[in-house]
């Protein structure tokens, strides 16, 4: 069955990007994206993630725009990057973004909102639906000045949906929030994807990209060197994986003789361990009740 | 089909209207009004300032009214022309370091309408403030030409002056009070205010600092008041401005330099005299060329520049 026309256009293609930029001495040329590629395609949760420099914010900084690439292309939904009109279906957080801090919760939404040309009731509408979306609606009168590094990329997240884009840019969402608000966020990426929205992010916590992301791409000094959907990254081809529940040692015993007997061999057994995170959310909850 | 593309996106106007309204929203929450209080304080003091006389007693009166215009226009000029500069070398740079300049451009707000929209929105802050600061003039120099009509026409009757002399020096008293000649010079101030918030612009798309900017915009300023001068001696200076290409390079700084030196009217209008509309109409012209020259210029280097 043919697919219909918008989803057959990628969200995101970026095709053989290189970008190099001047260093301050003797003009020595830096390339910090080294031809990268990616496809996205709509309603996939897509995670790039690299150590510090490997160029990882270039490289979403040149899909919105923001730099012009040194050589390759990028477009969204089949527009290209440099042009204007390919922003409309595009919401963006930038890593540890600080608004206008003059302005409320309420405000920034509105300003955002009145951008990209939504106004009256409509405007207000989605301004409520938002911060009820990011559970800010107790704070949408304060200044923005007096908000937690959390409540900030809460509404960071807010503004990038204000005009109900089909594909959202998150550069490092949770840096520097605490893992109840890290969690928060996780929650609300997963309800973008649950909506059909296509999402592009980086970041440093493996574990979360590991989370949310169905497909992931791994750059390093500005190279792509592995990517893929992330099922078939992470798993192990020769190994498979049993979980009992109350199961005997005499049982575990029985198996691995199985196992033997049929010519495999048992790699390991043991309690399978929660995360840290988990036993953190679980302890601070309970300190709140 | 998505919703977004039902949405309607806004024109440019509209945009550009959004951010000068943040613009000016954002500069009033920094409390830049506070500085009205000091401009009262100047206003009515100005009242009493004491000026050297050289003349008769007919003219105290009169001197009063110009030391009020004097230093009223002259605390609009500084005022004015310190807000334009210093509130369009804040804003570029503040939006580039906070990252807020990334989630605007990330919208579909083309990098003109930005530009444009933090210029106006500088440009309304310093109407309004030049327009509070002129009812507050236009009020007390309301009353104090009353008051100084009251005296003087008094001092007249009681010196048995003959009647046409004392129209004369009531014309005379009337000329130095409110009129539309002062309103004209009051935005002769916002024309020269409006080419130093276009030309700050243009220095912060390119510069790293406000300081940097801030620094360059003044000695722009004060260059722009000898430039004329400079190029007239330059000119006249023997051989050296005989030739073609110093002719044209004269013509070319001065298309690219404001020559401050046209503002120089309301010095006139101080003095008393009507400021025809000609002049104003002249000035207007010269003030939206190089707004308008700065802004583009700014837009074609904003254009190209990576964030």
């Amino acid at each position: 069955m043919l697919l219909p026309m918008a989803e057959t256009t990628p969200a995101v293609e970026i095709k053989d990007l290189v970008k190099d930029f001047k260093t301050s001495f003797r003009k020595q040329m830096l390339r910090a994206v080294d031809g990268v590629s990616i496809r996205i395609m709509p309603g996939e949760v897509y995670g790039l993630i690299g150590p510090n420099g490997s160029g990882k914010s270039t490289t979403m900084k040149a899909l919105l725009g923001l730099v012009a690439p040194t050589a390759g292309h990028c477009a969204i939904f089949g527009k290209d990057s440099l042009k204007v009109d390919s922003r409309n279906d595009v919401g963006f957080l930038p890593e540890n973004p600080y608004f206008y801090k003059h302005l409320s919760g309420a405000e920034t939404l509105r300003f955002y909102g009145k951008l990209c040309g939504l106004k009256g009731r409509a405007l207000e509408q989605r301004v409520g639906e938002l911060l009820a979306l990011v559970d800010l609606e107790g704070a949408r009168d304060r200044r923005i000045g007096g908000y937690s590094k959390g409540m900030l990329q809460r509404i960071g997240l807010a503004q990038a949906l204000v005009q109900e884009p089909r594909l959202v840019i998150l550069d490092e969402p949770t840096a520097g929030v605490d893992p109840v608000g890290s969690r928060q966020i996780r929650d609300l990426i997963l309800k973008l994807r649950e909506q059909g929205i296509t999402v592009f992010l980086c970041s440093h916590l493996l574990e979360q990209v590991q989370e949310v992301c169905d497909h992931v791409g791994i750059i390093c000094k500005g190279k792509m060197v592995r990517e893929g959907r992330l099922d078939d990254l992470i798993s192990i081809e020769d190994q498979t994986e049993i979980v009992l529940k109350d199961a005997s040692p005499e049982l575990i015993s029985q198996i691995t003789a199985l196992a033997g007997s049929a010519g495999a061999s048992l790699v390991r057994t043991g309690k399978p361990r929660t995360t840290l995170e988990r036993l953190f959310l679980r302890e601070t909850t309970h300190a709140d009740d | 089909m998505s919703n977004t593309t039902m949405i309607s996106r806004g024109s440019h106007v509209s945009r550009i209207w959004v951010i000068a309204l943040h613009a000016f929203t954002q500069l009033v929450r920094m409390k830049v009004f506070y500085f009205l209080a000091v401009f009262a304080v100047i206003a009515i003091a100005s009242n009493f300032f004491d000026l050297p006389q050289h003349e008769g007693p007919e003219s105290v009166g009169v001197n009063v009214l110009r030391s009020i215009k004097s230093w009223s226009l002259g605390t609009m000029t500084l005022f004015s022309v310190v807000l334009s500069i210093v509130a369009t070398a804040l804003l570029l740079p503040k939006d580039v370091e906070d990252r807020t300049l990334y989630t605007i451009l990330a919208k579909p707000v083309p990098r003109m309408d930005y530009l444009a929209g933090k210029l106006l929105g500088v440009l309304l802050l310093v109407f309004v403030s030049l327009a509070l600061m002129d009812v507050l003039m236009t009020a007390v120099l309301q009353i104090r030409t009353s008051m100084v009509m009251e005296q003087q026409l008094e001092m007249a009757r009681a010196m048995d002056w003959p009647q046409d002399a004392i129209e004369s020096l009531r014309a005379e008293t009337l000329a130095q009070g409110p009129s539309w000649s002062l309103q004209g010079a009051v935005f002769a101030v916002f024309l020269r205010a409006s080419v130093m918030a276009s030309l700050a612009l243009l220095i912060s798309t390119f510069s790293t600092s406000t300081l940097f900017t801030t620094i360059i915009s003044f000695l722009i300023y004060f260059i722009g008041h000898f430039q004329a001068d400079a190029r007239d001696v330059y000119l006249q200076a023997g051989q050296a401005g005989e030739g073609v290409f110093a002719r044209l390079a004269s013509l070319l700084i001065s298309l690219v330099l404001p020559d401050f030196q046209n503002f120089n009217v309301i010095d006139a209008v101080i003095e008393g005299q009507a400021m025809p509309l000609l002049v104003l109409g002249k000035l207007t012209l010269i003030g939206l060329y190089y707004a308008v020259f700065f802004t583009v210029a700014s837009w074609f280097i904003f254009a190209e520049k990576e964030f």
